[in-house]
């Protein structure tokens, strides 16, 4: 569950400069930030240990089993690299829409869309192998947009809020998804012979022709090809935002849409365009995890992958080279979590880790900006005092 | 209207209405119904320096106010007013100095605590919440203190009293923006105050309502010895309404005198600071039937006093400023709100290259509403727009930066800059596809250098061109948005109120600016409220009321008492 | 359909929409405030868990009510304090409580065993025995009955008291607002704070009052629906009111159909509440207006 979907709204970026009075030395304040969140970071380790010692675990054999089971080695590193590349490309293209100023909180939607739009492609269409994967990926891709151009028709034709509709639209993705592998004639795997009528809600797997290849599938060492495509994107859209005049006119209507219009910017191309492409992004990635992966769709196919691509667009906050160390973070978690039941401690307790581990990365900026803002209410404050007495 | 109780000389209290819980009355003990300027200060400030950043918006003021007086604060726009009076209700604190209320040195924390000191004060931008109702808001005001009953019965109460009819129920949102400022009066004093402030509380109103408005507060104070503060740069509503007035100039209270020992042109001069354009001066803040009767001052001798620290560009002679070709023409735009109220009524204008035409008229008359236009952000209901001769599709924004349209909009932080981005992002951001290699990627080294370039030419103080906008103060915010589109090269330039809210040095900055384009060939239309500014530069001057073309005339033409009557709406 | 049949049905919508209606009640107050309150799934399923957990302490199916209600207010307060007093994102941390609460209850689920309890029905004499509504509205497990009284509350709370009018006016226009001398995030936290006991409270209902045991996940995303009803009811109480009863009848026919033969695409009904608040937006646009500042973060400037 938890298939809950999150935004950061532009807004947030958008707080009216305070009046520099009294600046603490840009060192000292970056110090403090690396000691805070240095601080704050151990403080979700140890309520995490905490929660391993209630159960009666050794919170080192976790942390040492979480590492083992995602970095030592080829065959783990591989794995959590794989575990990666969905929530790289769905937090690239949710940062760009939240750039444009569109808060899209539907990648899980969007994610599960484009692969059930590529199972269909894979399974029903006869092709050599790369052709097969490719059109997979742009059919995914492609469904990936549409719904996410369902929330953008619904902005511009109904003005309804774009974090409204992409949220409601998340859970009908779901049960779309959940109907074509329920009919024998949209997805569903056919009943084997003498098998029971009925069969399990989910499609078939893949054909090999369909599966994206894994080139070094060394014993040691096993990545998709996503990976390749993962970084691909970070480099081009992080130059495209940077450099191009496209990236410059999201960032102009993210910030102010009324003076981008006014500069001759096509305001609902760009920021629809962004939202678009975040959707198609999101779609991708579940293409890459069904022909990478997973090689199936069934209910729950999204596993949080489209969640924790917008917890990590929103945690590196407007930073897409970010991107990659963060992303590759939620990977070892995630593959190192299966290593945890060999310590004898529930792998829930991974999730619990990430969860406490992202609200310690959230921590510390917004912790000290409030403090900011304290202090400079207090000087204002004790200058009134002074002047009164 | 009721309106019985008038200038009531007897100490007739009506019934008033209280606090359901009972705030504690506080000794609003009208009743001799004298006029006792000379009584204990309601409240006073002493040495008050409020500064924002580098910019000094009050220095060391001194002010007194007393019970049963409307005390005028004139002023010129930014001249500190505002930042005065939000020092007292606690909505900015003072850097220096102090408050007294009732002969107490008092801190004001906030608007809640300054109306349990017995001060409310009706913003000038409201601070209604529109989706709620009559009543709801002026319950708010009470934190907590009313019922709904009690709010209700306020609200009827203190209509039926001054004549200030308002439904309780009606919302906020429904109402006009004349019903929208007496429900903001009756919040206030549905508080009791002992002093209510007025912000430019005429600015939105009609002559009638207006006029309407100065009786109640004459009734507020002599009837029930509140003490009335009106904040105002308007020197017949001073004139006419105060009993004492405190003149504000550069956020130095210049001086404090009777009003009946006033004239027009004491008031002018002391708010102004100069001598110069006193005439002029007198009609930009209304003053009809005052200057009426005088004729307006040799209008060349006033543009010789003005020019002075200006520079020494000449404008270009009029008449052949008017025989040049056209720059822009538009004819008989009609544009409608939401509502399908005409915000622009058949309006045409037309400005010659090398031109500058001002358009003058109080605001709210579709000012704003004509640099929209000019932007493509609003689509006429009819009427066309030439730009040098070419006709212009007026939706689309690109159309009119191509055509050659540049603007200096009104609100600079709405439409005119990005102050999330970089000074240089500013300086381009109308002409990205200039500066674009390949059909993708900006060519960063050509922005920059033209924004090296800009910035010196235009002597804008940012330490390097990726400086981010918002660290800017505000003139040299404006000075990127002038340099961006007059570096473009337009063919027609509309700035509208261009210097408002900036000091001095900026605003000879913009007149030279201004006059160095028309010397170009550039045609300017120049939309401003401040008379000064249009007369000071402009070579012919447009009134415009209620979204129309009230009329026009050469600056040679002008008499002040056409141009007053024009500018309140009564047309040739 | 027999006169059973309709009993079944109604008892099931009535058991089905109480979670709904306490939640609901709470995302609406938190969302005329001006948080589009994700966390609400993580709420609920920590109400449920806390809740079964205190009964299983106290063994007091009744006293695990309280417990729950303070295990949503305990999420409450994480989010609040994050989200309206540091001014971090409140759908990023809305959505890591919601995986943290799952995680959490997953964990200490199946590290510690839970008893079953569960709350009696009460009988309220006479109305019981009304024919088909007796049974269904007046034989069930009492804190239903709470709903009689909540929901004039949480009316009277917003719509009449001044803290319920300054809540509006923070969801509204935060800053016309402040200059009022509301403290617009404190009225924001205070109003996440009764909507996490609401939801804590259906939480609990959910697990002590129907199920009768805590099972893993056990919400299963009725959070979300909390929210479309909110939405669906265009941000009004009686409008959420009418979309929480709409949305359990949707999930009890769902139960109950198949089980007296009936066939209903069951994916169509779980997709229902969120197609009919898109719909609803979509159809009557015109009145369908959230709160203004729905979901826009508050900062007074120092100016």
């Amino acid at each position: 569950m938890s298939r809950g979907p999150a935004l950061l709204h532009p807004r947030l970026s958008r707080e009216p400069p305070h009046p520099p009075l009294l600046e603490p030395s840009p060192r000292s304040k970056a110090a403090r930030l690396v000691l805070l969140y240095i601080v704050s970071i151990l403080v979700a380790l140890v309520i995490t240990a905490i929660l391993v010692i209630v159960v009666g675990g050794s919170p080192m054999s976790v942390f040492s089993a979480i590492y083992r089971g995602s970095m030592d080695g080829g065959g783990s590193l591989g794995q959590t690299l794989d575990a990666s590349i969905p929530v790289v490309i769905v937090a690239l293209g949710t940062l760009i829409a939240v750039r444009a100023g569109m808060f899209n909180i539907g990648q899980t939607g969007q994610l599960t869309m484009g692969a059930t739009a590529g199972a269909f492609i894979a399974l029903n269409i006869d092709a050599p192998g790369p052709v097969l994967v490719v059109l997979a990926l742009l059919g995914a891709t492609a469904a990936g947009a549409v719904w996410a151009g369902v929330a953008a028709g619904l902005r511009i034709w109904r003005r309804i809020d774009v974090v409204i509709s992409t949220l409601l639209l998340n859970y009908v993705a779901l049960q779309l998804l959940a109907y074509t592998v329920s009919k024998q004639s949209l997805l569903q795997e056919p009943t084997p012979p003498g098998g029971e009528a009925g069969g399990l809600p989910q499609s078939a797997l893949l054909p090999g022709s369909a599966r994206l290849p894994h080139p070094g599938q060394y014993p040691s060492f096993g990545v998709s090809i996503g990976v390749v495509v993962a970084i691909g994107l970070v480099v081009m859209l992080g130059v495209l935002l940077s450099r191009s005049r496209w990236g410059t006119q999201v960032r102009m209507v993210g910030c102010n849409p009324t003076a981008s219009r006014r500069f001759g910017v096509k305001v609902a191309a760009v920021a629809g365009g962004a939202l678009l492409i975040s959707g198609a992004l999101a779609g991708l990635a579940g293409g890459v995890m069904l022909t990478g992966s997973v090689y199936r769709v069934q209910a729950g196919f999204d596993n949080n992958f489209g969640n924790d691509g917008l917890l990590a667009a929103l945690v590196v906050r407007d930073q897409p080279w970010a991107l990659l160390p963060v992303a590759f973070f939620f990977g070892v978690i995630r593959t190192g979590g299966n290593f945890l039941l060999s310590t004898g401690v529930p792998d829930y307790l991974s999730q619990v880790l990430e969860g406490l581990l992202v609200l310690a990365a959230v921590f510390p900026p917004v912790y000290l900006e409030r403090r900011e803002w304290a202090r400079r209410l207090r000087s204002a404050r004790s200058a009134v005092m002074r002047s009164a007495t | 209207m009721i309106s019985s109780s008038g200038r009531g000389r007897p100490g007739r209290i009506g019934a008033r209405w209280r606090p359901g819980t009972g705030a504690p009355g506080r000794g609003t003990t009208a009743g001799d119904g004298q006029e006792s300027a000379e009584d204990t200060a309601a409240f006073e400030l002493r040495g008050v320096t409020k500064n924002y950043g580098a910019v000094v918006a009050c220095r060391d003021v001194d002010l007194r106010v007393a019970r049963g007086e409307i005390h005028g604060l004139l002023g010129e726009n930014g001249a500190g007013k505002t930042t005065l009076m939000k020092v007292l209700i606690g909505l900015t604190p003072l850097d220096a100095g102090e408050i007294r209320i009732n002969g107490k040195p008092t801190v004001v924390r906030d608007p809640v605590h300054a109306a349990s000191l017995g001060l409310a004060m009706a913003q000038q931008h409201f601070s209604l919440i529109e989706r709620l109702r009559v009543w709801e808001n002026v319950s708010l005001a009470h934190r907590g203190r009313l019922t709904k009953r009690g709010a209700i019965a306020a609200v009827s109460e203190i209509g039926a009293r001054y004549g200030l009819e308002s439904s309780p129920h009606a919302r906020v949102e429904d109402l006009t923006v004349g019903q929208r400022q007496r429900v903001e009066v009756i919040k206030c004093l549905s508080l009791d105050p002992a002093v209510l402030i007025l912000d430019e509380p005429t600015s939105v109103l009609s002559v009638d309502e207006s006029r309407e408005l100065f009786r109640i507060l004459r009734q507020v104070v002599t009837t029930e010895n509140r003490a009335v503060i009106l904040i105002s740069h308007k020197l017949d509503e001073v004139l006419g309404a105060t009993d004492r007035v405190t003149i504000m100039r550069d956020g130095v209270a210049v001086e404090t005198l009777m009003t009946a020992d006033a004239d027009a042109h004491h008031l002018a001069r002391s708010m102004v600071g100069r001598d110069v354009l006193l005439q002029a001066e007198m009609a930009a803040v209304g003053l009809l039937e005052g200057s009426a009767a005088s004729p307006l001052a040799d209008p060349p001798a006033a543009r010789t006093a003005v020019s002075g620290p200006a520079g020494a560009i000449p404008a270009p002679d009029p008449s052949e400023a008017r025989q040049a070709t056209t720059a822009l023409h538009i004819d008989d735009v009609e544009v409608l709100d939401a509502g399908g109220r005409p915000l622009l009524d058949g309006f045409s204008v037309t400005v010659g290259r090398g031109e500058i035409v001002g358009i003058a008229g109080v605001e709210g008359n579709g000012q704003s509403t004509l640099g929209d236009l000019l932007s493509g952000l609003v689509s006429p209901a009819r009427g066309t727009i030439d730009v040098g001769g070419v006709r212009v599709a007026a939706t689309a924004p690109r159309e009119l930066l191509r055509a050659g349209v540049g603007v200096i909009p009104e609100d600079r932080h709405a439409s005119g800059c990005i102050l999330e981005m970089s000074v240089a992002d500013n300086l381009v951001a109308a002409d990205l596809d200039h500066y674009t290699r390949g059909r993708v990627l900006l060519d960063r080294r050509a922005i920059l250098e033209r924004a090296r370039r800009l910035i010196d030419e235009y002597d804008i103080a940012a330490p390097s061109p990726l400086t981010s906008m918002a660290s800017l103060s505000g003139g040299s915010q404006q000075r990127v948005v002038v340099a961006r589109e007059l570096s473009r090269n337009p063919t027609v330039l509309i700035a509208v109120q261009p210097t408002r809210g900036l000091d001095v040095g900026a605003v000879e900055y913009m007149s030279e600016r201004l006059r160095q384009a028309a010397a170009d060939g550039v045609g300017i239309l120049l939309v401003s409220t401040d008379l000064e500014e249009i007369l000071a530069i402009a070579d012919r001057i447009v009134v415009m009321h209620a979204g129309r073309n009230m009329g026009e005339m050469g600056r040679g033409e002008v008499g002040v008492e056409r141009l007053g009557l024009l500018i309140g709406g009564h047309g040739s | 359909m027999s006169v059973t049949d309709l009993t079944i049905i109604l008892s099931g919508i009535v058991k089905l929409s109480a979670p709904l209606l306490f939640a609901g009640l709470g995302e609406y107050t938190a969302e005329r405030a001006g948080t589009l309150n994700i966390s609400i799934e993580a709420m609920m399923l920590t109400g449920a868990y806390c809740g079964m957990v205190g009964a299983s302490a106290t063994g007091s199916a009744v006293l695990g009510l309280p417990i729950g209600i303070g295990g949503g207010l305990a999420v409450a307060i994480v989010h609040a304090n994050f989200s309206h007093r540091l001014a971090a994102n409140t759908f990023v941390v809305g959505l890591t409580l919601n995986a943290l609460a799952l995680g959490l209850t997953d964990y200490l689920f199946t590290s510690f065993q839970l008893s079953s309890h569960s709350i009696t029905a009460a009988k309220v004499p006479l109305l019981s025995h009304i024919p088909v509504l007796g049974p269904a509205l007046f034989d069930v497990s009492w804190p239903v009955y709470f709903l009689f009284g909540l929901v004039p509350a949480v009316w009277w709370a917003l719509q009449r008291s001044q803290w319920g009018l300054e809540v509006r006016a923070c969801g509204e226009n935060p800053h016309a607002a402040d200059a009022t001398g509301i403290t617009v995030n404190r009225r924001r936290r205070q109003a996440l704070y009764v909507c996490g006991m609401l939801s804590g409270l259906g939480g609990a209902f959910l697990s002590l009052g129907i199920v009768g045991q805590f099972n893993q996940g056990m919400t299963a995303g009725i959070g979300y629906v909390v929210i479309a009803a909110v939405i669906f009811g265009g941000w009004t109480l009686w409008g959420t009111v009418l979309g929480c009863v709409l949305f359990g009848t949707a999930d009890a026919m769902g139960l109950v159909l198949p089980a007296l033969g009936h066939q209903l695409n069951p994916q169509l009904l779980l997709a229902l509440p969120y197609l009919a608040a898109l719909a609803a937006m979509v159809f009557l646009a015109k009145s369908y207006r959230a709160p203004r500042a729905l979901a826009r973060p508050f900062s007074r400037g120092l100016a």
